[in-house]
């Protein structure tokens, strides 16, 4: 078995002509993400039944199916809907990107939301109090106190979590976006070589992942300066 | 939903090559997990080293590249080994099941090692010594308080490792195992109602997932009824 | 806001508080003048936290009535921030906020609570500041800080909205020895300005300084309650005289 390194060399500006594809799918959906993910996390904690309810339900069920099977629901099953072939969403739902794109942002919603919810409940109780007690309104204690907090203990997870929102843009490789897997695919269908291949895009992927984990290992350094670690 | 009849005992026994791959590979996480923590607890540089490249490898890819990589590069060694022994033969592969199986243990156990390495770390260093003063061996000292310890501990993360591994079988059906997707698209060719199947598709993982959701619950109460007790 | 011509600043009238079946506060009643100096003792779990945080309603109390500065404490949740801004509180864990230097742990409440400028607020805190003796530490974060300094921060920072009431929940238990007299002074300098205070904590020696009165509880119970002088050479109560008898052994 030899390695055929011609190959792998033709083919990592194939894969890397996709880079820009698998960015863009991480990218929006991590902005979206975010925003679907406040608003979750709002509804969760407002204490208000017919908010947090709904809320509760939507992240069940998005963290409790694959990822995979909410994209072809989107995908493949959303046209089969009447409603939505009709609705003026039809040109992005028609588009494997706008699924894909749907789908990872719901998807990253659920999962962010919680992180940031675990984040809130890690803020240390008394300080709420002393908030309470200066007489600041519950709205001025949540964003001075609750918030620049969680923000910093909920960065570890969410650091994990956007580096799974980039091996979930892999998955778009299955509605036939050409981002750097889709790619790798139809190469590996054409040259039967899947070894040097997928390794290559694997390496690829892991200095992404390195990358992100730097940058957001940065950004924790920075964000604690001026907390001194429990003894 | 008339769509449906008919199609009711082919997902039944979708799910159960579901349940079938996720018990395996459960079995196999655990078994990756704990060689992995040992590893990376062990002084063996070299045992570190190869712990670490482990987690680094399997966290930073995407699980559907792991995965197609794990299934055409194995058949590729295999059939490579075994024409060492028998030049005659052309082809041999791993059974989707297998390979899928052993592919996604291999990713959530790379969760799994840096699990069970903290918890294994989080035992009070104080219960150990305990334990040794009294004159337990270092191995009774492993089984009896270690491991009861870390359990407790490694519970809940592990708990979240699981319904990992229950949604990554969806992944399988990309290398042709014929579980519930594989289902979905047979029934999608004949039915043309593919919203309605990939939405029962959903809903059986979501049985999945609730299951396994309420069976952490129940263990960590059984693992924690020592400090229920004392309220 | 200005005091009513009530005697008291400070009511409550039996008072019973409970955690699901437990009760911290049974029939308590307590009246505080005001530029009274009160001091709450008592052994642990007997419910001196739970008494002042009844105060400013970081507790709900079950029944019974409290009446801060005019205002009933009820579950009417709009006069409540306007009761606490008038209510200063000192915490057992100082509290300050992590992500805030010290200036801005002062200025915030003052400039969301009552509109403070920039400006105003800054002059305020950094006079307060000066007031507990360290100015210069305006510009670090509360972990650059030892125990005794954070403590006298955390008295700043409710010094900043000129409250009428300070509550001290024991403010000096989280010190270090060595730390407590420091922020002992602060307390007894600012008992000689005329603010009302309320202040549980173990220091003997400071309530019979300081206090015009001391308070003892036990098991949710105020047992007795008299000016220091009587308190410390006259208790009444057998379980007063057991309280002090362990207390003070300790300081012999």
């Amino acid at each position: 078995m030899i390695f055929d390194f011609a190959l792998i060399a033709d083919s990592i500006p194939k894969m890397l002509t996709g880079f820009w594809m698998t960015f863009e799918l991480w990218f929006l959906s991590a902005v979206l993400g975010m925003a679907l993910a406040i608003i979750l996390l709002l509804m969760r904690i407002s204490g208000r039944w017919y908010l947090f309810s709904p809320a509760m339900i939507y992240i069940y069920i998005f963290r409790g199916t694959p990822i995979l099977v909410q994209i072809f629901i989107i995908y493949h099953g959303m046209p089969q809907l009447e409603f939505v072939r009709e609705s003026m969403f039809w040109p992005i739902l028609r588009e494997p990107f706008g699924c894909a794109i749907l789908a990872l942002t719901l998807n990253t919603g659920a999962y962010v939301s919680e992180i940031l919810r675990g984040g809130v409940l890690g803020v240390d109780r008394g300080l709420k109090e002393a908030g309470a007690a200066l007489g600041l309104s519950a709205t001025h204690r949540f964003i001075y106190i609750t918030t620049p907090i969680a923000i910093r203990l909920a960065l570890p997870a969410y650091s994990n979590d956007i580096i799974s929102l980039m091996k979930s843009t892999a998955l778009a490789s299955t509605i036939t976006l050409l981002d750097m897997m889709g790619i790798a695919r139809t190469i590996v269908a054409e040259t039967y070589a899947p070894y040097e291949i997928f390794i290559s895009l694997m390496i690829i992927y892991l200095i992404m992942t390195w990358i992100t984990q730097r940058t957001f290992g940065w950004l924790e350094k920075r964000m604690s300066r001026h907390v001194r670690s429990e003894a | 939903m008339e769509a449906l009849t008919g199609w009711w005992d082919n997902f039944f026994w979708g799910s159960v090559v579901v349940a079938e791959v996720f018990v395996v590979a459960m079995i196999l996480t655990v078994l990756f997990g704990l060689t992995g923590a040992a590893a990376k607890l062990s002084r063996n540089r070299l045992a570190q080293a190869i712990a670490n490249g482990y987690t680094i490898v399997f966290r930073g890819t995407p699980e559907i590249l792991v995965l197609l990589l794990f299934y055409f590069g194995s058949a590729i060694i295999l059939t490579a080994i075994a024409q060492i022994f028998d030049p005659e033969i052309k082809y041999v592969d791993i059974p989707p099941f297998w390979a899928g199986s052993i592919a996604i243990a291999l990713i959530v156990g790379s969760y799994a090692t840096e699990t069970f390495r903290g918890a294994f770390l989080g035992v009070e260093p104080g219960q150990i010594e305990a334990a040794r003063a009294l004159g337990l061996s270092n191995f009774k000292t492993f089984i009896y308080v270690r491991i009861p310890a870390m359990w407790r501990l490694a519970l809940p993360p592990f708990g979240n490792h699981m319904l990992s591994l229950i949604k990554d079988t969806a992944l399988i059906s990309i290398i042709g195992l014929e579980e519930t997707l594989f289902v979905a698209e047979q029934a999608i060719a004949t039915t043309g109602k593919p919203f309605t199947m990939f939405i029962v598709v959903g809903a059986i993982y979501l049985g999945f997932s609730t299951i396994i959701t309420l069976s952490v619950v129940v263990l960590e109460k059984y693992a924690n009824q020592h400090l229920e007790i004392a309220r | 806001m200005t005091v009513t011509d009530q005697e008291n600043i400070i009511l409550m009238e039996d008072v019973n508080k409970f955690f699901d079946s437990f009760q911290a506060l049974k029939n308590i009643c307590l009246s505080v003048k005001k530029s009274e100096k009160v001091v709450v003792c008592g052994p642990s779990g007997s419910g001196k936290s739970t008494l002042i945080r009844c105060i400013n309603r970081l507790e709900k109390h079950n029944s019974g009535k409290i009446v801060v500065n005019g205002h009933e404490l009820t579950s009417d949740v709009k006069d409540i921030d306007v009761v606490r801004s008038e209510v200063g509180m000192v915490f057992q864990n100082f509290n300050l906020f992590p992500h805030m230097t010290i200036i801005k742990n002062l200025m915030l409440a003052p400039r969301l609570v009552r509109k403070s400028s920039k400006s105003e607020a800054y002059d305020t805190a950094m006079r307060y500041l000066e007031r507990v003796k360290i100015p210069e530490q305006a510009d670090k974060y509360p972990s650059q800080l030892s125990g005794g300094q954070q403590q006298r921060v955390a008295i700043a920072r409710a010094l900043c909205m000129n409250p009428l009431v300070m509550l001290f929940d024991e403010p000096t238990s989280a010190l270090d020895p060595e730390m407590i007299s420091e922020v002992l002074d602060v307390m007894t300098d600012l008992a000689r300005d005329g603010i009302t205070m309320i202040i549980v904590t173990h220091e003997m020696g400071f309530a019979s300084l300081v206090a015009d009165k001391v308070v003892f509880m036990d098991n949710g119970e105020i047992v007795e309650s008299n000016p220091p002088e009587e308190f410390f050479s006259n208790p009444k109560n057998e379980r007063t005289k057991l309280f002090l008898s362990q207390i003070l052994s300790h300081y012999e």
